[in-house]
């Protein structure tokens, strides 16, 4: 099976000879059985974010078993984050889905006496984007009308999302609020339980701004039933979601992306740690790989390795930075 | 004996709902956009709590029968049977533990050894493979198992 | 206008996918009859099953649809066996099931409630099919004020169930919302009673409650029943097997009314089939229980909450498929499949894939004659339980247990919060508690602070918002009279004999 699998993906190669030993190295470093752990209950976005691995290594044939995906609720990602730092430090064949949620969490301090640089993080396989949003019959047709009329009446509009305060989705309106030079104590904001619900209220005319993320979007997107005023990419995004000018070109500079990644313990073997680098690029790359990541509504983004610790490792200090900044931190 | 209980049982929880108002008071928010904040529902809980103990403090209702000391102590190796479960659920896997811990349920049910042993026996191995295989559902198969396989 | 249902009914039709609404279903019971693993873990299990096998759209999602349908069936049958609730919306089903049970009456106490499920779901189906759309507009409208007055309307309809003991009715029900208020609080971020535990940050789970509360104590209870002397661990006589045709009619307003009702929670976001349990067993104690029968085995308390329970899931289907929006845990799990499949359901996907459409509708129709053939034989097979002696129905009940709550936290610390909660609900018991208020309280008290907080955030605390709207000013009135009613009309009725003798 395992050569079998080592030569399917192979032969989708050019350079086979260096496929072949690199498949060798990764056959030895990582064992067979593969798990990756949903730092949460069945069916949210971390789980799909193991899933977003665990049947992509399935479908190109980079891995030959399928990978277990277990849940482990609690904290947050907190107890998941624990558990590997404290029972499975060295377990070369464990990944756990994490998120730019995490990141703020850690930033926060929400993860208990582990840091940032405790664990390996092992890189990104999707990203997606931060989204102001409102309903479609709203006044405002743009960021600016927003930001104009809510330094106005600040009491008259209701921000929601389906976090609380010191979140990732509360991140996304405070952010939206420090770059039109408003502090976010002034805003009116609702947390939610989940991106539904607060999009249920901002349909029903509940809340009047929703900070959500692009992919949920979709639907309401063709259905015509709101209206997103900005997406806080770097830059335009394709498809759908073509007609949505950035946060930046109306000149509030804010940028949001919500990375799925992984991580992995502190003390597994740098062998293991470069297989799974590898393992992860070769699926970023593959076409296969490319068209799932597309159902589940996420953008290409590959960092991995070095450079994704690097990366998260920034994050969290901006997000320390900012919290501090907000008084959410002493 | 029977009123006593439930008098106890109304000092009890006057003292949870002190310490549930006291630990609400104590909470620190970093800042917070609601009128309505964090503490407000528990201490109201705990005021509503206190009332309806000392009610039940002055008109104590009737209560079942509490075991006697040889039933007791069986409820409590009942628990104690069921904590080393917990225990020795990953140490030793599902099989292992769950041929021990079924065995001796079995036997305080007053089964005998016999009956209890292969309760245990096909307990544990047909209950493995039916989470396992037919529904999917992983369990630990224990550390020390997966050496001699 | 119902072209896309008879396009459906040619897709479910087909062999492949009838095959597969029959797996499901079976598969779904199955999932539902062990305590802790409902529908989510049920789909969450199958999804990557059903994805590796290839299946096209519209059967893997038949299938899914047939597990979780299959699912709330299959909760009722550790209610009525064990009582222990097989999951979340079974709760109630073991105030009336388990006494029926243990009065000879297990075979026909599942009958009926196959048929109630049958029931419930069907009426839900056909609610969904003819005004999904409209509905989905009226389900939109309730924001935080009008929830926190579904609260106080769910509350106060619980007052029906004070029994004997009004006082412990009531501290239960306390009780249950002080453990709902562990964990993070979500409106403010700030951490309540975790106690520097993270295992308790995200809240004592509701599988991890009900396992313990249940299971756990019954195990304690069965133990001391087998040794008392009143009863010789005898077991309950096992009596008919199948239910009559004059007990189902006994029951058929009960089983109407509730389905409706849980119809309506169902569509609803964020409730869902526990709280649609439970209004309609209250709603149903207050319309008919004249000789005060419920909670003893009555047959309508019984047929009540399986009708809602049902209707319920299926009534979250509305919100899914008209707004993409998901109304409950499973049906996030559910919109989750089909973003897999690159299907966005929403208001364009009854134009842009019908069959998708259609074909669910279709074979939720189907599942649900298949679940009531499959279950009204298998009656008299499961009612077979109870006649298993306790040396081995007891490790049983530990190992579901214990492998409910694993596969669910893969962590040790829920267990231990399993027995925890275990001698807590041992202890309640003895001390003359009803478990039922409990959870009530745990499921209903967190979702009545969390919209009357979230409804002062929006007003900024101007507390009008509570009643300003058309339906929560009706529902503020419904809670009103609900407590009222009961104490003035015997009144009035006492004061006119008074005068009259």
């Amino acid at each position: 099976m395992k050569i079998n699998s080592t030569l399917r993906y192979a032969s989708g190669l050019a350079l086979m000879g260096s496929a072949l030993l690199i498949g060798q190295a990764q056959a030895q470093a990582i064992p067979e059985s593969t798990e990756c752990i949903a730092p949460a209950k069945p069916g949210g976005g971390y789980d799909l974010t193991c899933r977003l691995a665990a049947n992509g290594l399935q479908d190109t044939g980079l891995i030959s078993k399928p990978m277990m995906v277990s849940y482990m609720p609690g904290g947050i990602g907190a107890v998941a984050y624990n558990h590997v730092n404290g029972v499975r430090a060295d377990d070369p064949s464990l990944i756990v889905a994490a998120s730019t949620g995490a990141a703020v969490n850690l930033a926060l301090g929400k993860f208990g006496e582990y840091d940032a640089d405790e664990v390996r993080w092992l890189g990104a396989l999707g990203v997606d984007y931060g989204a102001i949003v409102v309903s479609a019959d709203a006044p405002w047709q743009s960021l600016d009308e927003l930001m104009t009329d809510l330094k106005e009446n600040p009491n008259e509009i209701a921000f929601g999302a389906g976090g609380t305060v010191g979140s990732q989705d509360w991140m996304k309106a405070a952010l939206i609020a420090k770059s039109g030079d408003m502090s976010p104590r002034d805003l009116r904001y609702v947390a939610f339980e989940g991106g539904g619900e607060a999009l249920a209220a901002l349909l029903g005319d509940h809340i009047q701004v929703f900070t959500g993320d692009l992919s949920e979007l979709r639907s309401q997107l063709e259905g015509g039933k709101i209206r997103v005023l900005a997406a806080l990419s770097e830059e335009r995004m394709g498809g759908p979601y073509a007609d949505i000018p950035t946060a930046a070109e109306q000149g509030y500079d804010v940028e949001w992306p919500i990375w799925r990644g992984y991580y992995m313990g502190p003390e597994v073997s740098d062998e293991a740690y470069q297989a799974w680098v590898e393992r992860m690029q070769q699926l970023s790359e593959d076409p296969v790989f490319a068209e799932l990541r597309e159902a589940r509504g996420l953008f290409p983004m590959s960092r991995f390795g070095e450079d994704f610790d690097r990366y998260v490792q920034g994050q969290v200090a901006e997000f320390k930075g900012l919290a501090e900044e907000v008084g959410l931190t002493k | 004996m029977k009123i006593a209980a439930d008098r106890v049982l109304g000092i009890a929880l006057i003292g949870l709902a002190a310490f549930i108002a006291v630990q609400a008071v104590q909470l620190e928010m970093p800042f917070s956009y609601e009128p309505v904040g964090p503490k407000a529902f528990p201490v109201g809980l705990s005021i509503l709590l206190t009332i309806l103990s000392l009610v039940m403090i002055f008109r104590p209702g009737p209560n079942g029968q509490w075991p006697h000391k040889a039933l007791a102590l069986k409820l409590l190796l009942v628990l104690v049977l069921l904590l080393a479960f917990a225990v020795l659920f990953t140490q030793l896997g599902f099989i292992v533990s769950s041929l021990l811990v079924v065995t001796a349920l079995a036997r305080l049910f007053d089964a005998t050894w016999g009956k209890a042993l292969l309760t245990g026996v096909l307990m544990s191995v047909i209950g493995y493979f039916l989470f396992t295989t037919a529904l999917g559902i992983s369990l630990p198969s224990g550390y020390w198992f997966d050496t001699f396989i | 206008m119902f072209d896309f249902l008879i396009d459906g009914f040619g897709v479910a039709l087909t062999p492949l996918n009838l095959g597969l609404a029959f797996l499901g279903a079976l598969l779904g019971t199955l999932f539902g009859a062990l305590p802790g693993i409902g529908p989510i873990n049920g789909i969450a299990i199958l999804m990557p099953l059903a994805y590796t096998l290839g299946l096209p759209a519209e059967s893997s999602l038949i299938l899914l649809a047939a597990v979780y349908t299959g699912a709330e069936y299959g909760g009722r049958m550790s209610s009525i066996l064990l009582n222990v609730p097989g999951d979340a919306g079974a709760v109630m089903t073991t105030l009336d099931g388990y006494p029926l049970a243990q009065q000879g009456l297990a075979g026909p106490a599942l009958g009926l409630s196959a048929v109630s499920s049958f029931v419930g779901a069907t009426i839900a189906i056909i609610g969904l099919t003819l005004f999904a759309p409209l509905l989905a507009n009226v389900a939109v409208m309730f924001g935080p004020a009008e929830f926190f007055a579904l609260m106080i309307f769910a509350f106060s309809s619980m007052s029906v169930m004070m029994g004997k003991d009004p006082i412990k009715t009531a501290i239960g029900a306390v009780l249950g919302v002080l453990i709902g208020t562990v964990g993070i609080d979500s409106g403010s971020g700030v951490l309540r009673y975790t106690l520097g535990m993270p295992e308790l940050y995200d809240g004592i789970d509701f599988v991890v409650m009900i396992i313990g509360l249940f299971a756990i104590s019954e195990i304690l209870l069965m133990l001391e029943n087998s040794h008392s002397t009143d009863n010789d661990g005898e077991l309950p006589p096992l009596g008919r097997v199948f239910v009559s045709l004059k007990e189902v009619l006994v029951c058929k307003g009960a089983i109407i009314r509730s389905g409706l009702i849980g119809f309506i929670i169902g569509v609803l976001p964020g409730t869902g089939a526990s709280v649609a349990g439970a209004v309609s067993y209250t709603t149903e104690k207050r319309l008919s229980d004249k000789d005060n029968t419920f909670g003893t085995g009555d047959m309508r308390g019984l047929a009540a909450p399986e009708s809602a329970n049902n209707a319920a899931a299926v009534g979250s289907f509305v919100p899914m498929l008209t707004l993409g929006i998901p109304g409950s845990g499973t049906t996030a799990v559910l919109l989750g499949a089909l973003m897999l499949y690159n299907i966005t359901p929403g208001p364009m996907m009854f134009t842009e894939r019908p069959e998708v459409a259609g074909g669910l509708i279709a074979s939720l129709y189907i599942g649900n004659i298949v679940l009531l053939m499959l279950n009204l034989p298998l009656a008299g097979v499961f009612a077979r339980v109870l006649t298993i002696p306790r040396w081995v129905l007891v490790p049983a009940i530990a190992i579901l247990a214990f492998v409910g709550v694993y596969q669910l936290h893969s962590d040790l610390f829920a267990i231990y919060l399993m027995l925890v909660i275990g001698v807590f609900g041992y202890l309640l018991r003895k001390l003359g508690f009803s478990l039922a208020p409990v959870i009530l309280g745990y499921v209903l008290g967190g979702l009545m602070e969390q919209n009357l907080r979230r409804a002062l955030s929006i007003s900024g605390g101007d507390v009008g918002i509570l009643w300003q709207s058309g339906i929560s000013l009706g529902l503020w009135v419904a809670a009103v009279l609900l407590l009222v009613l009961p104490w003035l009309v015997p009144k009035l009725l006492a004061g006119r004999k008074l005068s009259a003798g």
